[in-house]
């Protein structure tokens, strides 16, 4: 029960701090999961997001779902994913009544722009911090500069996904 | 009827800015069924998060169905990235309340969410004890490798839209700082990075839409 609760508390929190979605819940989750709850080693995290990102679906979801069955079954699972959801199903619900005034403020235009700040030091931060983990030789850091070396070439139209799937190829000739 | 069924109540505020709002010459019939099934199968099919499910829901409710306008969407695709939160859950929730009120809103956030979940559940009951498997933990070590220049890129684009000005490189720095040398919680980090915003911008940040969240 105490570990369902720190799931909901966790995943809530990750869910209120998603600013502009997807890759931004991985500081989140890092942060929450493997610093501050140790629920899972940086390695296991790693695994896991790479899982979450060769799976159909929101990043935040997959990260909730496989988190929680981890900690604690699958109650663990579906706690986590309505925890992850909830803040911004109600925050949502509250605003879409009264959308019309805050869309075209300027006051709510300059803190979002203030915020869309925040998710680039966010995930300057992310690479720092998840690149240690992860980059911890000369082909690891080879393969990952390929990976943004193609991403950058193609403007990131070729899917993220086959960059991670031909990554993983590589990774069993290479390890 | 709830408050919220239909086109005329429920998007009507939403919409209330734009000329389709006043007059709405359509009435999409959408049934609760049709509507899960869209977002089920958009749920189900699109690898790579957010913008890429937003990209195909677009295609499936305004280009393909026609239940939305394309100036309706995109309106309401501003308003899903202004809130925290999976942005194909949030267009799934604002979109199943224009269609179908509350309980629309309910079908369509199922729908999108289900499928993630069923998928990570099956792996996570599956494959799970295969992980420590040689071959399988060298080819997660290459995915993960890739994340980190996926994530490298995610920087790299957001880096490029967004920071202009020595007021945008100055909030970012501090947040950065704070978050790597103070080791502050990101969630604190995120407001920090609001405050500094609506305090040092000078009103060049516009709210904009699709470009806003590579993902």
């Amino acid at each position: 029960m105490a570990a369902l609760l720190q799931l909901f508390a966790s995943f809530a929190l990750i869910g209120l701090g998603a600013y502009g979605g997807g890759l931004v819940t991985i500081p989140l989750i890092q942060h929450e999961v493997v610093t501050v709850r140790g629920w899972l080693a940086a390695e296991e995290m790693s695994q896991l997001l790479a899982v979450a990102q060769m799976t159909p679906g929101p990043i935040a979801i997959n990260g909730a779902t496989f988190v929680g069955y981890r900690v604690a079954g699958i109650p663990g699972a579906v706690v986590s994913t309505v925890a992850v959801l909830l803040p911004s199903l109600l925050i949502l619900a509250v605003l879409v009544r009264i959308v019309d005034r805050i869309a075209g403020s300027r006051h709510v235009g300059r803190v979002r722009g203030g915020l869309q700040i925040g998710v680039l030091s966010l995930i300057l931060f992310a690479v720092w911090s998840y690149g240690a983990v992860v980059v911890t030789g000369w082909w690891e850091f080879a393969l990952a500069a390929g990976a943004f070396g193609v991403l950058v070439a193609t403007e990131g139209k070729v899917q993220p996904a086959l960059v991670i799937l031909g990554c993983g190829v590589l990774g069993v000739a290479l390890f | 009827m709830g408050p919220f069924r239909g086109h005329a109540e429920g998007a009507g505020l939403i919409a209330a800015g734009t000329q389709s709002g006043s007059q709405s010459p359509r009435e999409p019939d959408v049934r609760l069924w049709s509507l899960f099934w869209v977002f089920f199968r958009v749920g189900l099919f699109t690898i790579g998060g957010g913008l890429a499910m937003a990209t195909v829901i677009r295609h499936e409710l305004v280009l393909r169905r026609r239940w939305v306008t394309d100036a309706e969407f995109m309106q309401e695709m501003s308003l899903a990235t202004l809130v925290p939160g999976a942005i194909a859950v949030n267009i799934a929730h604002i979109q199943g309340r224009r269609l179908r009120g509350g309980p629309g809103s309910v079908v369509a956030v199922l729908g999108t969410v289900l499928p993630s979940f069923f998928t990570i559940l099956f792996i996570a009951l599956f494959a799970l004890p295969y992980f420590e498997h040689p071959v399988v933990a060298a080819f997660l070590r290459g995915c993960a490798v890739a994340v980190a220049g996926q994530l490298a890129f995610t920087a790299f684009v957001f880096a490029r839209t967004h920071l202009r000005g020595a007021a945008n490189v100055a909030v970012c720095l501090i947040t950065l700082v704070v978050l790597a040398v103070f080791g502050v919680h990101p969630v604190v980090a995120m407001a920090l990075a609001g405050a500094l915003g609506y305090l040092l911008s000078d009103d060049r940040f516009k709210p904009t839409g699709l470009d806003t969240a590579p993902d």
